[in-house]
This record gives structure tokens, C-alpha cells and sequence, in this order.
């Protein structure tokens, strides 16, 4: 098991910055998603840290001590790609063995390892096929036990799941957690899937042109996102612009269009006028109307199986709501909405926006 | 570092262009402004002797439509023949694509000598042909189909057809057949569709294939020379005869770079008349 | 309308005849016993390949164009599979400049660039000894379809294999021996295919450039064509064709069809 560090990484291209000074350090064992938009810098940290790309500057640290200059081929590590980038003209049992073999094993001891590899990933009967003969979600597997038969200090993947479909991927999702919990191997997950994100990982860094906005474990970046570009970029995020009616030491109280009133814990450090506090769908309630915080009216209606989705026109814009399928409101009826006071989360303005130093 | 690495692998091939074609084709620009000179293939100095005397002698200057005009015609038989070829091949099944492939590609394996000597073997006075037709009776004396522009303009057509199927067929195939079905179902016949949707979008295929099927007829040496027998003078054979047989290199020159932007021109002028707007 | 798709077989069918005619002809032609090319022919008989066996002109051609075309071909395997490399790899603003640079001996006419390359030797005062001019020149002609060909079995490919096998361990070089280069291999191989079938027909470089001395197939076959009727000539052609085919068979068996 490996610690590894990111101290101050800059990576440039001409005049462009592809990562703008990353800082992070990953435990013993943990696995952490690098989370964001496409361009953001993740693939590109990836990239450093497996090191297909020079860093322009900063270090990479490996148990503290430095790679940052060292090949690919030296850095002990296991990768997955989106790709899965099997090797074509092999068949699986050598495509597994060729990291083996790359490290001068005896002959015995490959076949051994490479046999107790395939049946990790239940493979065993697919020994001597072509990788073209296998699904997707069978080369999935191939890819992760070829980076896992090496032992490596650490598991890099790159939005391995991109290229499956709907269903294998929620399938592969508790597999890859499963093996990696087993093995106990520190994993850097790179993905675009905020879902994939959060279910997987003990921690997850949400990054923007290329630097880190928030690093912390699922919750706090649904709960408690640091920017409001956070928090809609993980989940759907309803945003109150409101004004301040006020503000005492660890509660701040807010004034409603209807002329009501919401208290919320935590706020601004120095005294403002007006403060933007997100709710989550689901942290809003359907009541009778005049019965909640707020009226609106219902304006569309999507039924999806599980939950029904509402958007609500109201004096603070139009709000989504989640709600069990067994409230049942027609469109164009007018309800009343009910915040969930505790969840509710102030976000920082702009000027609070700090990359958190990881835990 | 890294980068310099990687440059290595194009810098041969970027020296060996550089080298052996960029300067030999600035020195044959450079050649075509010498002063001719006797006894040997050039004098001192530079002058527009080389060009004056191709446009002031008819035998050469007249060659020139007359090579244009063969090129022309090579390129409409190309694709009047390879059009039927390629729409077979794109729609045929599988199993049988390989073979028709094969076939087509076949006169590529053959050299262009032996492919003009077959030729000459088919089309002589005494060839398979003539002796064929005299033997059923329906002739009586030979055929001209050699040595004359005819038997030029079968023999080239022959020998680049592939060059007009092929790119006739990359168009053909990366056509969506969606598109056509589409067409069906708006209510168009099969005849429609083809006048109306696949002819159209194999518009590339037909431009590129004319082009390269032109360009290499109009520079082709053997095929008029064992076809035609010399008695079809081309411009390139002319540039050849003036080249090496008669050592004037200025008027050779002169006379090939000539052909070259003629060549350019009629190209540029089918691109024109054949603009494609949607891709 | 019922008429037209009978005719247009019937046009097919003449022009699949119309492609493998003159190639059949002169294969029939090279089996004749008699003294010249008749038609139809005088009885079947080997003679005129044992007339060319014997003839030492045509067999030092066929041997050197055998050499040469095997030199060039090596050169552009070499060269070609470089820049197809660059060209899918590494090339960015730059590929389409490169990717017209490497095709220009293909798109330029042959036999321009044969003079150009006559009058640049010339120049540079080396004119045509040592087949300096002549092996360059081939390479030049080979070169483009080896690029060509290897870019396509690059194109398919994807790049990550590559990175994959240093992750685990592999060097550079010991990725591209294990990795790349049997991805790429039949991509050479008949990319080298056609290259050494070009450099063996090839008819306006090696006609320009051959200096004195002996002279490549082609060449030879040409000459002897001028005055000669003999069907000696078709079992030297039936010869080259059936040399080509071999290596076409051979290759196949060796790399299958990519």
C-alpha cells in the first residue's frame, strides 16, 4: 500500500495551463475520484502521475519519495484505461502475463499468478481467447486484472466505464469497489460521472480548469459544496438568492418572498446583505398550499419510475422537487413547498471558493 | 528532449522530399530558362529560347490539345466503364466482394510493359482480334485498332481503370445506405435514387478519380509509345525524344513544365466546373 | 426499364473480361509453339521459357530488378513506416502538410520527376553512376505505399496500447517490439508488398534514370519489344506476373489478408 502526493503540480502547453498548481495527498489504500467536466485537468493529472506527461513543475510523490522525473515503466504502477487498450494479438492469459514478464518472472510463478488473476475476475474459461471475442464488459475485466496482476503500488483508472452500457456499468461499478476494497490497493479513479463518483469512492475531487474546487468524501460534496459551480456540477442544485433578514453568531435568517422566514446554520463570516443557499430536489417537500415556506405552482410533471420529478414555478424561480411516487400532484395545481431547514447549505460567494487541503 | 525525439522519425522522409524532389523540380524550373547550346545539353545563361521554340513549331505546340483531349477522353471511358464496376462491387454480397476486388486490382500487379505488350498482342494487325473477326468472316482486312488513338485510349483506359474505381468505391461505400432507403421511402424510384441521391454523393469519388486517371494518362510514356507505336505524339513522348535522344534539356524542360501546368489548368477547371458545396 | 438491368450486367461482365483480357493474352501467347505471335496459336509448347532462361539479358534483368526492388523496398519500410508513425502519432496543425509531402512522388507524374531527378544528379555532378539516381528514385516510388499502408494499420489501432505496456513495465523500445510492431506487421508487410511489385514494374524512373549498363526488367523488356515479336518477350512478362503472384501468395500466408 502506497501514499501518494501531488505537491503543487503545473502542467503547461505553450501558453496554455492544462493544471494550474494541484495539491493532494492520497492514503494508504484509498480510493479517490478525480471528478469533473471534460478539460478540466483530471485526465491530464492522470496523465502526470502515470507519466505520459512531464510535469512543467511541482512533484509527485510515491511514499514520499519523488518519481515526478522517473519513466512509466519505473513507477510501479497498474493502469485501466477508457479504452481498456488490450493488446489485440494476444490472447487474455497473455495479456495478463505481460506485465509479469516485463518484470523477469520466472515462467511457474507467471502462470500461477496469472491463473489466480483470471479467476479474481472470473475469467478462468476465457484463458486462450482473443480480446475481440470477449464483451465489453468481459475486456473490462481482462484490463483491471492485467493492472492488478502486477501488484502495483497504485491503480490508476481513466473513466473505465465510459464505453459500457447503462446496466453493465452500474454492475461494474460495485465489482471495481469490491476488488479494490479485497486488494487494498490506493486508487485514483478519474470520471465525468458524478454518480460513478460518489458511489464508488472514499473521496472525491471535484476539479475545474485545472485546479481542485473541492476535495472531501461524498456527502460533504453533495451536502456541502464548496462553490455553487459544485454544486451544480454534482447533482441537480436549486439555488435561493436571498435576502438577509438576520444575522447572529451560527444562524442566519432569511426573508421569503411570501414574507416567511428561514433560518439556516452557518452563512457568511462577515455581515452581508444577501446570501445564496442550495436545497436538493429531494430536500424539498410537497405540502397543501400556504402550508410550507413557500407557494407555487406545478408546472411540469415526469414520471420516472421510482420518483416523480416536479418543476415549481415560484416567487424564487422555478424549483425541482423529488418526490415518492406516492404523492401525486396534477400539473398546474398550486401546492406549497417545505424546505428541509437542517440540509439547507449556504453557499460561500465567490471569494470563498479555496481549494480545501485534503483530510 | 522529448520532441526532438520524436521529429526523428519524419526527418529522414522530410530531408529525402526536401532533397530528391523539392530541388530536382526547382532545377528543372531553373533548366527551362537556359540557353540551348550544340553538343552539349545546355549553354550559359538564362533566356525563353526553350519555351519560344515549343509554341513557334506546330509539330510541338499542336501536340499539346492533342494531349489534353487524349487525357480527357481516357478519363470519361475510365468512368463510363468503372461506374457500373464500382456501384456492382459496393452492393455485392460479401462472399463475392473479395474476387470482384481482386479483379479490379489485378492490372496493378501486372507491369504497365507487359499490360501495353498484351495490347499490342489483342489489337495488331494480326492480333487476336483482327484474326479473330477475319476468321468469322465478318472482316476482310484487318481492323486499325493500333498504332492510332483509338487503340492509345483503350490500352490507357485499360491500365488505370483501377485508379477511377477505386476512389469511386471508397465514395460509394461510405455512402449510409440509410440514405438511399430513405429515399425509397419519400417515394422515389430506383432509377431516381440513383439519379437523384447516389450519383451525387459519389460526386467526390467521380472528381478524384477523373483527376488522377487524367493526370497519369497525359504523363504516360510506355502505352503511347507500344500502342500507338510513335505515331500518336504525345507530349510526353516528345518531352522524352527532345530529353534523352536529342539532349535539349532547356527545350525539354520547357516543354514538360508546359504539360505540367496545362495539366494544372484543365484540372482546375474540372474541379470548378464539378464544385462539390456540401462536403 | 426491364431492359436496363440486363445490359448493364452484360456491361459489367465485358468490363471484368475487358480488365483480365490483355494479362490472359499475353499468358496464352508465352505457351505458343510457333516462331512468332500468332493467333490462334500453333500448338502448345514451353520453348520460348527455355529460350529465356537461356537468354543471359533478360535474366540479369529479372535478377537485377529482383535486388533493387528488394533495397528499396527495405529503405521505404524503414523510412515509410517512420513517418506513418509521425503522421497518426505525433502529427497535429502539421499532418496534412506531411501527409501530401510523403504522397507528392505518388501524385506528381513519374516521369517529371524522373527528369527532375536526372537534371538534380547532374547538377550535384553525380548524373547516373553508381545507380545512386536510380535506387533513389525507386525508394521515392515505394515510399508512398508503405506510408500509406502502415497509416492504415495504425489508424485502426488504438494508441493507448502502447502506454498500457509501459505501465506495466515494458521500455519504450520493448513496447514497441511486443506491441506496436506485430500490430503494424501486416500493415508492412503489404504495404512492402506493393512497394517491391512498384519498384519491380516501375517503367518512367528506371527508363530516365538507368545510366548505362545493365538495366531493370522493364526496361529491358521494352527494348526488346521495339523490333522483336517474338513471343519470348510474353514468357518473360507470364515470368513477372507469376513472380508477383507468388509474392502476393506468400505474403497472404504470412500475414493474412488486413
Amino acid at each position: 500500500m502506497t501514499e501518494v502526493s501531488l505537491l503543487s503540480l503545473v502542467k503547461s502547453y505553450g501558453k496554455s495551463t492544462a493544471l494550474k498548481g494541484i495539491s493532494l495527498d492520497v492514503g494508504h489504500g484509498e480510493f479517490v475520484s478525480l471528478l469533473g467536466p471534460s478539460g478540466c485537468g483530471k485526465s491530464t493529472t492522470l496523465k502526470c502521475i502515470a507519466g505520459f506527461e512531464d510535469v512543467t513543475d511541482g512533484k509527485i510523490l510515491f511514499d514520499s519519495k519523488d518519481i515526478s522525473r522517473k519513466l512509466p515503466e519505473d513507477r510501479d504502477i497498474g493502469m485501466v484505461f477508457q479504452s481498456y487498450a488490450l493488446f489485440p494479438h494476444m490472447t487474455v492469459a497473455r495479456n495478463l502475463a505481460f506485465g509479469l514478464e516485463m518484470r523477469r518472472m520466472a515462467r511457474s510463478e507467471i502462470a500461477d499468478r496469472v491463473a489466480r488473476a483470471m479467476d479474481m475476475v472470473q475469467l478462468t474459461p476465457y484463458a486462450d481467447r482473443y480480446p475481440k471475442a470477449l464483451s465489453g464488459g468481459q475486456q473490462q475485466r481482462v484490463a483491471l486484472a492485467r493492472a492488478l496482476v502486477i501488484e502495483p503500488a497504485i491503480l490508476l483508472l481513466d473513466e473505465p466505464l465510459a464505453n459500457l452500457d447503462a446496466k453493465l456499468r452500474d454492475e461494474m461499478r460495485g465489482f471495481i469497489r469490491d476488488l479494490q476494497k479485497r486488494v487494498g490497493i490506493t486508487t485514483i479513479y478519474v470520471t465525468h460521472d458524478q454518480n460513478e463518483a460518489m458511489t464508488m469512492s472514499d473521496r472525491v475531487v471535484v476539479m475545474f480548469d485545472g485546479e481542485i474546487a473541492q476535495a472531501a468524501p461524498p456527502e460533504d460534496v453533495y451536502d456541502r459544496p464548496a462553490s455553487e459551480r459544485v454544486a451544480r456540477f454534482v447533482g441537480n442544485a436549486n439555488i435561493l438568492d436571498l435576502a438577509v433578514a438576520d444575522q447572529a453568531d451560527a444562524e442566519t435568517s432569511l426573508s421569503l418572498p411570501g414574507g416567511g422566514r428561514l433560518a439556516v446554520t452557518g452563512g457568511a463570516d462577515a455581515p452581508v446583505s444577501r446570501l445564496r443557499v442550495m436545497a436538493r430536489p429531494e430536500q424539498i417537500a410537497l405540502t397543501g398550499p400556504g402550508e410550507g415556506h413557500i407557494d407555487g405552482r406545478i408546472a411540469k410533471r415526469y414520471f420516472s419510475g421510482g420518483h416523480v420529478e416536479y418543476h415549481v414555478d415560484t416567487d424564487c424561480g422555478t424549483l425541482n422537487v423529488l418526490c415518492p411516487t406516492t404523492q401525486n400532484v396534477a400539473e398546474g395545481a398550486n401546492v406549497g413547498l417545505s424546505f428541509d431547514t437542517r440540509r439547507l447549505w449556504p453557499l460561500p460567494g465567490a471569494a470563498h471558493v479555496t481549494a480545501e487541503p485534503a483530510a | 528532449m522529448k520532441r526532438a525525439r520524436i521529429l526523428m522519425l519524419i526527418a529522414p522522409v522530410a530531408a529525402l522530399i526536401f532533397l530528391f524532389i523539392v530541388l530536382p523540380y526547382v532545377t528543372v524550373l531553373m533548366m527551362s530558362f537556359r540557353a540551348p547550346a550544340e553538343g552539349q545539353p545546355y549553354g550559359a545563361g538564362f533566356s525563353v529560347e526553350g519555351y519560344r521554340q515549343f509554341f513557334s513549331q506546330s509539330y510541338y505546340a499542336l501536340s499539346l490539345p492533342q494531349t489534353m483531349g487524349l487525357g480527357i477522353v481516357t478519363s470519361l471511358v475510365c468512368l463510363l466503364l468503372g461506374y457500373p464496376v464500382a456501384l456492382h462491387i459496393a452492393t455485392a454480397p460479401k462472399r463475392w466482394r473479395g474476387l470482384l476486388y481482386g479483379i479490379v486490382l489485378s492490372p496493378l500487379l501486372v507491369g504497365i510493359v507487359v499490360r501495353s505488350y498484351g495490347w499490342t498482342i489483342l489489337l495488331g494487325n494480326a492480333g487476336v482480334i483482327n484474326t479473330t473477326l477475319r476468321n468469322l468472316g465478318l472482316i476482310e482486312r484487318p481492323l486499325p485498332l493500333m498504332y492510332n488513338e483509338f487503340g492509345v485510349v483503350l490500352a490507357l483506359a485499360h491500365v488505370f481503370l483501377p485508379f477511377m474505381v477505386l476512389p469511386l468505391l471508397a465514395s460509394l461505400q461510405t455512402a449510409d445506405p440509410a440514405v438511399r432507403q430513405a429515399a425509397r421511402s419519400l417515394g422515389a424510384g430506383r432509377f431516381t435514387v440513383f439519379r437523384r441521391v447516389t450519383l451525387p454523393m459519389s460526386m467526390p469519388g467521380i472528381q478524384s478519380g477523373c483527376i488522377l486517371v487524367f493526370v497519369l494518362a497525359i504523363s504516360s510514356y510506355v502505352t503511347p509509345a507500344l500502342v500507338g507505336g510513335m505515331r500518336v505524339k504525345t507530349t510526353t513522348l516528345l518531352v522524352v525524344d527532345a530529353l534523352i535522344d536529342q539532349f535539349q534539356w532547356p527545350f525539354g524542360s520547357a516543354m514538360a513544365l508546359t504539360l505540367a501546368v496545362s495539366a494544372g489548368i484543365v484540372v482546375l477547371i474540372f474541379a470548378r466546373l464539378t464544385r462539390i458545396r456540401w462536403s | 426499364m426491364g431492359l436496363v438491368t440486363p445490359l448493364l450486367s452484360l456491361l459489367r461482365a465485358l468490363v471484368y473480361v475487358f480488365l483480365l483480357a490483355p494479362i490472359v493474352v499475353v499468358v496464352l501467347a508465352s505457351l505458343n509453339a510457333g516462331n512468332f505471335l500468332t493467333f490462334p496459336p500453333q500448338g502448345l509448347s514451353l520453348r520460348w521459357f527455355w529460350t529465356f532462361l537461356n537468354n543471359d539479358v533478360f535474366i540479369d534483368a529479372i535478377v537485377y530488378s529482383l535486388i533493387l526492388a528488394a533495397l528499396a523496398t527495405a529503405v521505404s519500410l524503414v523510412l515509410g513506416t517512420m513517418a506513418a508513425l509521425y503522421f497518426v502519432r505525433h502529427a497535429r496543425r502539421e499532418a496534412e502538410a506531411v501527409r501530401i509531402a510523403v504522397l507528392l512522388p505518388l501524385i506528381l507524374p513519374e516521369i517529371l520527376t524522373a527528369i527532375a531527378l536526372l537534371f538534380f544528379f547532374y547538377e550535384i555532378g553525380i548524373g547516373t553512376q553508381y545507380k545512386i539516381a536510380l535506387f533513389t528514385g525507386h525508394v521515392l516510388m515505394t515510399l508512398p505505399f508503405v506510408f500509406l499502408n502502415v497509416t492504415t494499420s495504425l489508424q485502426g489501432r488504438d494508441d493507448a496500447v502502447e502506454l498500457a505496456a509501459r505501465t506495466l513495465g515494458a521500455s519504450r523500445l520493448t513496447a514497441f517490439r511486443r506491441i506496436t510492431l506485430p500490430l503494424i506487421a501486416p500493415g508492412m508487410a503489404t504495404g512492402g508488398v506493393f512497394a517491391f511489385i512498384i519498384s519491380f514494374d516501375t517503367f518512367g524512373i528506371s527508363f530516365i534514370l538507368k545510366g548505362t549498363g545493365s538495366a531493370p526488367l522493364p526496361i529491358q523488356l521494352y527494348d526488346y519489344l521495339r523490333f522483336n515479336f517474338t513471343p519470348e518477350a510474353a514468357a518473360v512478362s507470364t515470368v513477372s506476373i507469376l513472380l508477383t503472384l507468388v509474392l502476393v501468395t506468400v505474403s497472404n500466408m504470412l500475414f493474412g489478408r488486413d
